[in-house]
């Protein structure tokens, strides 16, 4: 098969995929909707395949570390490896059930949801730091961003309303009204942009991702 | 069974609640075909300039000058390209890709690409090779720089840990990012890289703008590759959504008048 036949035969399978779905959306035809569920089914399938391109990526990349002996890098590769191909076994031990063994699930439970809950946590210092660069008052939409950031601060901080118990109502019509239109607006044109996006993808004008490189470059 | 099977082959019936959706949907798509077959037909449209687009090169050239590479994302995108809120984020991150590997390419700049989406890496792969291959460079093209993290965390760690050891001269993050953008972004920050980013999530954006150099907001985001490709009959297609920004701004304006006199007739109609 010609690489253009192969290009076009994706397109087509995205267009006629596309269509079921947007169709099955709007119309109550029960052929339609039992399409649309199995591929649905198959996407959830392909998914769980790409998975496994994942699993080759990540021990491919880890391996060549570790075979390289990259100095401060391929102890941790190894560790990676290791608990890798530990967790797997675990979970074939028990595959109907993989949580039912403990030491599996103690894996999962202790360390890895623990590392990921501080990882989260830590965010906080991210935001301040983040915070401290925007709210540099440099102009006058600036200073207006940080008078607007201080009351929703002290909304949030118990000791706003501590100095002036009217400070959280402020910050409250700030957080509840004030940001509401600004970020409806996003959500409306991301919407739209969304929807022409689809558009080209439908038609196979949008071949950025297919591998096709634009024009511009 | 057999009767809802029979009524579906008589007739299509619009599900309630949906009927306006469905006119709305078509005169959309309308009128983007209109425009496109205009553009196609000489008709001239061009569009602003994204200062994040323009400043692509800079940040590759930035990176050939330092001889550094650069780190590419597009996000963690709830770890699949099935997501219709995040997957076309991905999609259009990746397409967005395609032009900076080109780049990259050609300035012989290492670019490295890391994700926690397991769908998107035949996509990334694919596009990473060609653009090498249309730089005539297929040799140089590694597919070890696109690494693969499951779970938004390990993604993120990895990521911190890439930028203290490499130190890229570049930072584009383009797609649908969650927490990670904040603490990505100030981590790139603190090793002084050039910063460009774009995502539609909303809830994102603010993160992106106090930390990158460059931000594309919402719709930005999807028409950046048109922007880049400047493919006359793709950018009739922004007309076309421009148009019907501003009938829903009427609609707004309509809506936000009539509601003085208590009817509920636009709602009424927008529900149907």
């Amino acid at each position: 098969m010609s690489e253009v036949l192969r290009k076009e035969v994706v397109y087509l399978i995205t267009a006629i995929v596309a269509l079921t779905m947007i169709v099955d959306y709007f119309f109550g035809i029960q052929q339609l909707t039992d399409a649309a569920s199995m591929i649905r089914t198959w996407a959830v399938v392909i998914s769980a395949m790409a998975l496994a391109l994942g699993t080759v990526n990540l021990m491919r990349s880890h391996g060549n570390i570790v075979r390289k002996r990259v100095p401060g890098r391929w102890f941790y590769s190894g560790v990676l490896i290791f608990f890798f191909v530990l967790t797997t076994l675990l979970g074939l031990l028990n595959i109907n059930d993989p949580s039912s063994n403990p030491i599996y699930k103690w894996l999962f439970d202790y360390p890895y949801t623990s590392l990921g809950q501080t990882l989260y946590a830590i965010t906080g210092f991210y935001i301040a730091s983040a915070a401290y660069r925007a709210f540099r008052a440099r102009n006058i939409d600036a200073a207006l961003l940080l008078i607007a950031g201080i009351f929703v601060l002290l909304k949030n901080a118990p000791i706003g309303e501590v100095i002036w118990s009217q400070l959280p109502v402020i910050g409250g019509w700030f957080n509840d009204i004030g940001q509401v239109p600004a970020m409806r607006t996003f959500l409306i044109t991301a919407a739209f942009g969304l929807l022409t996006y689809g558009f080209r993808t439908l038609i196979g004008r949008e071949r950025g991702f297919y591998g096709e490189v634009g024009g511009g470059a | 069974m057999d009767k809802k099977k029979g009524k579906g082959k008589k007739m299509a019936i619009i599900i309630s609640g949906r009927v306006t959706a469905f006119i709305f949907l078509v005169t959309c798509l309308v009128l983007f075909y209109i425009f496109m077959y205009m553009a196609k037909r000489g008709w001239k449209v061009s569009i602003r300039t994204f200062p994040a687009v323009a400043a692509i090169p800079e940040a590759i050239g930035r990176a050939a000058e330092m001889g550094k590479p650069i780190y590419y994302s597009t996000g963690y995108a709830m770890e699949t390209l099935s997501n219709p809120d995040q997957g076309p984020q991905t999609l259009a991150g990746i397409s967005i890709l395609g032009y900076v590997t080109k780049l990259a390419a050609r300035s012989g700049v290492k670019i490295y690409y890391y994700t926690c989406i397991p769908d998107s890496l035949p996509l990334v792969e694919e596009t990473m090779r060609n653009a090498y291959l249309e730089e005539g460079k297929p040799e140089d093209f590694d597919p070890d720089v696109i690494r693969f993290l499951s779970g938004q965390s390990p993604y993120l760690t990895a990521t911190l840990g890439f930028m203290q050891r490499e130190r890229p001269a570049a930072n584009i993050f383009m797609g649908g990012f969650y927490y990670e953008a904040v603490v990505m972004g100030e981590a790139g920050n603190t090793i002084g890289a050039m910063q460009i980013s774009g995502t539609a999530n909303t809830h994102q954006m603010p993160f992106f703008i106090a930390t990158c150099d460059y931000a594309m907001i919402s719709e930005e985001l999807y028409a950046a590759s048109a922007a880049i490709a400047q493919n006359p009959d793709i950018l009739g297609t922004i007309k076309g959504e421009d148009i019907m920004k501003l009938v829903i701004l009427a609609l707004i304006g309509i809506g936000f008048i009539i509601s003085f006199t208590g009817t509920t007739f636009l709602i009424d109609l927008l529900r149907m």
